[in-house]
Parts: C-alpha cells; structure tokens; sequence
C-alpha cells in the first residue's frame, strides 16, 4: 500500500459514530436554524475533529499499528472537537444557584484524559480491543468538554475570570508537556501493543520502511505531538482569552460606559 | 523637589547610622539601589575579564594567557553577566519601580526583599572564593556534564562554589520574584486594574513567573551535581550508568527561559520610554501584553534548539525548529509595535530615547540570527562558532543593556531628584554604539569563517587577524563608554541639574511622587481611571478614554500571603517534577545493587503515607474549627497533624536506617542515589511544615490568628496540603510503579 492509497481508501464508516454526528448536527440546525455562521463553523469543526478522528486514516493507523496516530486521534478528541463543539452552543447566563465544582477538578480530568490513558496497561488494552477503545473514546470526549466547559462553556457564569482561566490553561499545558516530553524521550516503550502490530491491512511496510517509523520514533513523534502541537493548543487559547480580557475595554469604550 | 537630605552633624555615630541606613533597609527603593550598584560592581568585574580575553585575541597566537585561565575567564564572564549583572539589574529596577508605579508603598514583603538582595552579593562571593580555592569554573555558563564532574576537574572545587553559588542565586531570585507577583496582585492602588497596568509592570509581572517557573530547573539540576560531586553519585556520568544528555535538558530547559528572562524587563523598558518621547501612547497595548505573555510560555518549549547537535533525531530537531521560528513572531511583532508607536510621533531624541531606538535595531539584529540558528541544519554549521558569541551579544548586549541604558537615563532623575547630563549622556550613547556594534557585528564573520569561540587562541589564517583586531578595538571603545557612564552619574548624583517630579512630561504614577521619593512614596494617589493617569490629571479637558470597566469602590485586591505562597508552590511542584522525572529516568530498566524490589518495604512505607495523607484531612478540620470560632477543636487538630507528620518523618527516618544497615548509601547506584535525594528533599519539606504548622499552633494558643495573620491558616495549609501531594506522586513513582 502507498501513502496514496492508504490516504485514499483507508476511510472506515462506522454507523454509530455517523449517526451520532449527524444526530448534533441537525439538533443543532433545527435549533438555531444557522443564524450564527461563527456557532456553524465551529460545530462543523467538531464534527470534521470527530470524522478525522474516527474514521480517517488516522484511526486505520491507530487500531494497533501507530503509536504517533493513536496520539493524533487523542488530541483530536480532547482538544479539537469538544471546545469547538461548546463554542457552537448559544451562551446563557443564570443566577449563581447552581454553583460548579471547583476548577481544580476540571483540570484533573482534562489532565487526566492525558496521563490516564497512556498508563501502559490502559494504553495497550485500548490498542487491542474495540470494546476498550470505545470506553476510550467516549471518556476522552467527555474529559475534554470537562476541561473545556469553565473556559468556552455555554454558562457564562461558570466560566473562569480571565486571569484564572489564563493560569488554568498555562498549567494545563505543563502537565501535557511534562507528559510528552516523558513519552518522547522515555528509554522503555509506552505502549508495546505497538511493537509488534497483527497489521492485517498490511500496513507495516508502508509505515516501517517507506515513512522510517520505527517503534521508537514511532513513540518520539507521539510524545512530541502531545508535547509541541498539544501544547500549542494551550497557548493560542491563553492568548484567545488574554483577547477577551482587552477586547472587554475596547467595548467598554465603544459603549461609552462612564 | 526636595535635595537628597544631608546630616546636619556629620559625626562619626551619623556614618555608622547612615551605613546601617542602608545595610539594614528594607526600603524597597534603598534595596533597588543596593541590587543596581552591585550589580553595576560585577558589570565592572565582568568587562574587565572580556576585555582580558579580547587583548588575548587580539592577534594570533598570543600568548599573554594560559588556556586554562582563558577557560576560567569565558566561564567567569558569562556567569558573572548573567547572574550577577542582568538579572540582579533587572530585578533592581523592578524593585524600585514597580511599587511607585502601582502607586504602592512598598512591594508586599519588604523583609523578603531584603533576604533576596543579601543573598545576591552572597552568591556573587562563593562564586568569586573560587579563584582563591584552586581556580574558578572553566566549563561554560552552561557546566556540562560529564567536564564539571569529578572525573574530569580532578580535587578542584570550582564547580562545587558555582553550583551552590547558583542554589543561592536561585533562592534569592525566586524569593524576590514570588514577591514581585504578590505586590502586583495585592497592593495595586485603587483604580489600577491589571487592564491599566504600565507596560514595565506588566512585563516584570509576566517575567516572575517565568522566573519561578524556570529556575527551579536549575536548582534541581544544581543539586544532582553536587550529589555527584560530593556523593560520588553517577546521575550525570555516561561511564557509570548515567546521562550526560539528562544535564542539557534540565539546563536548556533553564537556560532557553532565561533568555526571555533576562530581555522581557528590557522590552518592558523601552515600552515606558518609546511612548513618552514620542508623545504617543503604545501602539497596540493589548497586542505587546498578550504577546509577552505568548512569549514566556512558549519560551518553555523550544530548550532542544540549543541542542540541535546533540543528536536526539530528526524529528525532535525538526519540532524544535518549528516551534522556535513560531516564538519569534510575537517578538517580530513587538517591534512593528515599538516602530508604530514612534510612527508620526513627535521624537525627543534625548539619550533615553537614543538608547531605546539602538536597542530596537541591534536587537532585530540580534533577533534574526537566532531565526536562523532554528534551522537545524544552519545551526550544525555554525554552533560553537563565533557567529553564535555575535548573536547573544546582539541580543543580551544590543538589547537588554542598551534597554537598561535607556531606562538609566529615564528614571536616574526619579531615583536621584538630579538629571544626568545630556551631554555627556551622547558621548557614553555614541561611543557605546560604535564600540559594541564594531566588537560584535565583525563577529558574525570571523564565525562564519569557521572561526570557534572558547579556544584561548587562533591560527594566522586570512582576515581572522583584522577581524579580531577591529573586534578588541570595539571592546576597548566599548569599555571605555562605560567609563564614561560612571563618570557621569558620579558627577550628576551631586552636581546634576535639578530634575523636578515629572522631568521628561511621562504619564505613569512614579512621576507624580517627587524626586527621589520619600520613604513613603506618595502623600495621595492620583485617581486612575486609564493608562496614562497623570496624562489625564494634566488635561482634564482632554483624558484618555477610561480602560476597562472601574472597579467598585469596595473593591478588594488578593490577598499578598496566599498569592505569595502558591506562586512558591508553583516553583516547587516545578523542581520535585525534575527530581521525579530523573528518578523515573534512571530506575526504568533494571540495574545490578539495590533496587525498590528488593529494599524497600511497600506495605509498611504505604501506612506511613495514609498517616500522612490524614494529616491534611486533620489540618482541614483545624481550618474549619478556626473558622467556626472554636479555638480549642483547631488547636487539638493542629496537634494532631503535628503528631501525624512527626510518625511519618519517623517511619522515613526508619527506613533509611534500615537502607543503610544493610549497606546502601546515597551513592551506590542510581536507584539509591535518587530514592535518597528525591525522598530526603520531600522529608526536608515536610519538617519546614511540621514547623509552620507549630507557628500557627503557637499563634492559636495565643488567639493571635486574627487582623494581618488572617491568612497565616489558610496560606500554611495550601504547603502543608502541598506537601502530601507530592508525596502522593512519590509513593507512586518509587514504590508502586511496576506493581500494576
């Protein structure tokens, strides 16, 4: 198989995760009719995060044969799909009865998405079973809108002041750097159900030979995604908030508030 | 204005008194100039060994030093500039003017402050007895492993005094940072929102935590040295087992930081002078705050680039490459907006000015080498050459010291009530930018020409003469400019014209105090209501546009003590991960000796650590009873934590006795080496809680946790609870990990 093919043809159609992105898609037509192109955009980010994610190569390649893919689709999952999924919700704010949890638990489980699933035993049974795989799935999805929610929720009264959200994210990148930088430069493998592929799509010499991936890049290029494009994420949100911070006195101006 | 205050009888008790003035101050503004003159001293020290060196290179193969004292003098200078002169300079004028402008009284821990500064001349002389004690460090700034290892510098004990010279630096500088961020968060004048905060604030704000956030780093790196060293541990040592690529990374992962360490304050300079002798506010000041801070956290992430040439493959180099090119746009950008802001402005070219618009070209300079060192294979080429020597320069050189020339100028009039003289100012201004831009600009060549830096002497081969010629002739020009820079404070402190409070017409709170301030700093705050306040008290026909929605009037800042404390948390939690991550490193594979299998007691040390892990739910309720007003449950809780902790230190103590019985010592093998550093550092941590927490036992005893030590409970929980935390991660790591 070449890169071309693989990139042509290695495209899965999996029904429930379709139908599910379908089933947003139209809720969200139908309940906010496309008024907001900026809300479109973004729920239509998250659902390509969510195919590119699962259906693409790049969960082919996961199933057991790429540490580096397996990666790809993890931060997919965690970064790109749930924030964008909540930027496309219409933002309401209510009276502050329902309180949120402490942001330190937010975090945890955002981090955690990270650390959790890249314990060797936990990362290796997700390589092998589909049953696992879709408990994986799943959690990094909801972890990551955990995360997400006290930064880009709908509820702006449970968002983060900007200073915090600010620390909140800064952080968060330290955890995921120290993480990457951990898997890229680790002497032992992470995972070693990625050692010795079953490769049933006969996808190993492609990936071995042709694109130099072994094992152990393999593993460096998937601590060094997490670590520099993961971290990367962190950063332009840091700097999407420090926007909303001044753009709040520009405003202010415009108003003319006394 | 008021003259600097002359003793009426100036007997001999008035000298000892006005020494103690100052040895004994915890002035913020008296210790700002304490930081400035030392380091000022050391900049001396530190030209003096450059323009050794320089004389050396003067022509080829000369012979007016050994190699060996070369070796000395490279190290020396480098160290010496960066630790003793840059960031002691740097953190002066953040330490005189930070508080006067948040219109505050003093920064939020004047007695900190004044640890912070004595541990700087401190450090300055361990790192100096070295050339008494057998010969100074030869190595490089950056000490590689495994040259400053035993092995190699043989009984001399020169890397010993720089590695306790730099723990003692570094816990100077972090003290001084965390209080650095406590006076911004808490002690903000009202109406000083952090939207309307000066750019120079802003910056020294953004650089403390990179700051605490980076030095651990190198405290954590310092300390494996010394083990090695004093130990004969092998942690850094290929020969035994361990890594010398382990040293890069912990100190690039220092030492990329401190680039932006040592130059965020800079731009934070020029960003106060640029505006004020252009007559126009800073172009785009959301875009230069926001970008700084872009900056410091990418800073984090692109260390590998100093290592292009260690081999760690092509993916990591091309990563690092990429994320390198991606920080210099947030910089790039930063000087559009310095040029935007002079951009149809009225420019005063006084002296601060002209150091400021030198520091924007030279800098820019020094900015696109260091774009092409991010192209790996570039760098390959030129690492270890002296177009790498011509790029630092441009940029630490070119850039920090001419933005702290700049900020001299701008603010001696507020620091002396006197101005400096203009005149002279040009003749320092012009022979600095011939001296400094003939010393290194000719540099880039001889580099490019294969020319390699840190070898004491060169061949005759074409132009590498000339070259080095005119680059000793800069130096000399350059050294004497800042003859001339002396010279003129000297003159000026006492015979300078008057300067007045507000001398060059600026717009931030310092210069609505007089000149030099009173130990007070202000008798009344001007109201803020945007970026410039004394701009809008000076028009109040026409002020600025209010910035960011105003603060109620019962508004309440963080409190300084728990800001403080987890800022100091922050550090921390940064060198027990590095201790963590080698302990990690060096115990994944398995190696002859003692190993946590087969000494260590997994079921026991685990009781222990449920003891510990109750001894932060019994502080909690110590809190909460406090809090309740129930002074007798608090104290019984405390006592309880405090029995709880002493058990745990206990059952540790126990196992090293036991580890050391059957034969195990901190340097048997890297398993015990680590197991002892990593598990004696967290025990050392939990007895300077087990201390505080006696503190506030006291204190509840007394009743004397109300009014200022209101926070003394909470702020004393967040470390203790602190504390377990990481002994969770330890007890993890070192006995758990391989059991699941």
């Amino acid at each position: 198989m070449t890169t071309r093919e693989l990139l042509l043809h290695a495209w899965v159609f999996r029904p429930v995760v379709a139908v599910a992105i379908a089933a947003v898609l139209v809720a969200h037509t139908a309940w906010l009719r496309m008024r907001h192109p900026a809300r479109t955009a973004a729920l239509l980010g998250a659902a390509l995060a969510a195919v590119l994610a699962l259906m693409s190569p790049v969960d082919v390649l996961a199933r057991g044969t790429l540490f580096s893919a397996h990666m790809m689709q993890h931060l997919l999952l965690v970064l790109a799909a749930p924030p964008l999924a909540l930027l496309s919700l219409p933002r309401t704010e209510r009276a502050a009865e329902h309180r949120r949890l402490p942001a330190f638990a937010y975090w945890s489980l955002g981090v955690g998405a990270m650390w959790v699933w890249h314990a060797p035993t936990l990362c290796n049974a997700a390589a092998s079973s589909d049953a696992v795989r879709a408990v994986q799935t799943i959690s990094l999805v909801a972890m990551g809108a955990a995360f997400w929610w006290p930064v880009v929720g709908p509820r702006l009264d449970q968002r983060l002041a900007d200073p915090a959200a600010v620390a909140y994210l800064f952080f968060a990148c330290v955890a995921c750097s120290l993480l990457g930088i951990i898997i890229a430069f680790s002497p032992v493998e992470v995972c070693t159900a990625y050692l010795q592929p079953a490769d049933p799509l006969g996808l190993l010499p492609l990936v071995r030979r042709r694109w130099g991936l072994t094992p152990a890049v393999d593993q460096q290029l998937g601590g060094l995604l997490m670590w520099v494009p993961g971290c990367a994420v962190y950063a332009s949100s840091i700097l999407a908030v420090l926007a909303r911070f001044y753009g709040a006195a520009g405003s202010m101006r415009a108003q003319g508030t006394p | 204005m008021t003259a600097p205050a002359m003793p009426a009888h100036p007997e001999a008790r008035d000298v000892e008194a006005r020494w103690f003035e100052w040895v004994g101050t915890i002035d913020h503004k008296r210790i700002g100039i304490l930081y400035m003159v030392t380091a000022l001293f050391y900049f001396i020290v530190g030209g003096i060994e450059a323009l050794v060196m320089r004389l050396q290179l003067a022509v080829p193969r000369a012979h007016l030093l050994l190699p060996e004292t070369y070796d000395q003098l490279f190290t020396m200078h480098g160290v010496t500039m960066i630790f003793l002169v840059v960031m002691p300079g740097l953190t002066g004028f953040a330490n005189y003017f930070v508080p006067l402008m948040i219109g505050a009284r003093d920064v939020a821990f004047p007695r900190l402050n004044a640890m912070g500064y004595w541990l700087f001349p401190l450090g300055g002389l361990l790192l100096h007895y070295s050339w008494l004690a057998g010969g100074a460090p030869d190595v490089g700034w950056f000490s590689y492993a495994p040259l400053s290892e035993t092995p190699y510098t043989g009984v001399v004990r020169s890397q010993d005094y720089w590695a306790i010279a730099m723990l003692v630096l570094g816990v100077g500088t972090v003290a001084t940072s965390i209080n650095l961020i406590a006076t911004i968060a808490a002690l903000r004048a009202p109406g000083m929102t952090m939207r309307r905060l000066p750019l120079f604030v802003w910056m020294v704000f953004v650089n403390s935590f990179l700051t605490i956030m980076a030095l651990p780093a190198l405290s954590a790196s310092c300390v494996l040295l010394l083990v090695d060293r004093l130990f004969s541990a092998q942690i850094f040592l290929p020969s035994a087992g361990g890594s010398a690529l382990l040293w890069q990374h912990y100190f690039w992962s220092f030492g990329h930081p401190e680039v932006y360490i040592m130059v965020l304050p800079a731009f934070g300079m020029i960003s106060e002078v640029i505006p004020v002798f252009s007559r126009r506010p800073i172009f785009g000041y959301a875009f230069v705050a926001a970008s700084t801070v872009a900056i410091a956290i990418l800073s984090f992430g692109v260390w590998a680039h100093h290592m292009f040439t260690a081999g760690l493959g092509h993916l990591s180099d091309a990563m690092f490459a990429a994320s390198s090119l991606l920080i210099a746009v947030p910089t790039g950008v930063k000087v559009l907006n310095w040029v935007g802001t002079m951009w149809g402005g009225s420019i005063r070219l006084t002296t601060a000015m002209l150091f400021a618009v030198a520091f924007l070209i030279q800098f820019t300079v020094g900015g696109l080498s260091g774009v092409t060192f991010a192209v790996a294979p570039i760098d390959w080429q030129t690492t270890d050459s002296y177009y790498v020597v011509a790029h630092f320069h441009y940029v630490l050189f070119g850039g920090t010291a001419f933005g702290v020339m700049a900020a001299i100028y701008y603010w001696f009039p507020k620091m002396t009530g006197r101005l400096l003289s203009e005149k002279l100012g040009k003749v320092h201004f012009w022979m600095m930018v011939i001296g400094f831009n003939l010393t290194f600009f000719v540099q880039h060549f001889v580099g490019l020409l294969g020319m390699p830096r840190r070898v004491y002497t060169y061949p005759d081969l074409p132009h590498w003469e000339a070259l080095n010629m005119a680059s000793t002739i800069g130096a000399f020009i350059l050294g004497a400019s800042i003859l001339v820079l002396v010279l003129n404070i000297a003159q000026s402190v006492t015979l300078g014209a008057p300067a007045g409070s507000n001398p060059w017409g600026a717009w931030t709170l310092e210069w609505a105090a007089p000149s030099p301030p009173p130990e007070h700093n202000f008798d009344a705050v001007p109201p803020v209501n945007s970026r410039r306040p004394l701009w809008d008290l000076a028009h109040p026909d026409a002020p600025d546009a209010r910035v960011g929605p105003d603060e109620p009037p019962d508004a309440t800042r963080p409190a300084a003590a728990p800001v403080a404390v987890l800022s100091f948390i922050a550090s921390e939690a940064a060198f027990f991960a590095l201790l963590i991550i080698a302990y990690a490193y060096f115990t994944t594979t398995p190696q002859p000796g003692p190993s946590p299998a087969n000494s260590l007691e997994r079921v026991r040390t685990g009781v222990f650590t449920l003891l510990l892990i109750a001894s932060s739910f019994t502080y909690w309720r110590a809190e909460k009873d406090h809090e309740a007003n129930r002074p007798r449950g608090a104290i019984a809780w405390l006592v309880t934590t405090v029995v709880l902790g002493v058990t745990f230190l206990t059952g540790q103590a126990s196992d090293y006795v036991q580890m050391t019985r059957s034969g195990i010592g901190l340097g048997t093998n890297l398993f015990s080496t680590m197991f002892f550093t990593l598990t004696g550092f967290h025990g050392m941590h939990v007895l300077v809680g087990l201390v505080a927490i006696v503190v506030v036992l006291a204190l509840a005893f007394w009743g004397d946790l109300t009014g200022r030590r209101a926070h003394v409970m909470r702020t004393v929980g967040y470390y203790w609870h602190f504390v377990d935390i990481v002994w969770i991660a330890v007890f993890s790591v070192i006995y758990l990990r391989g059991t699941l």
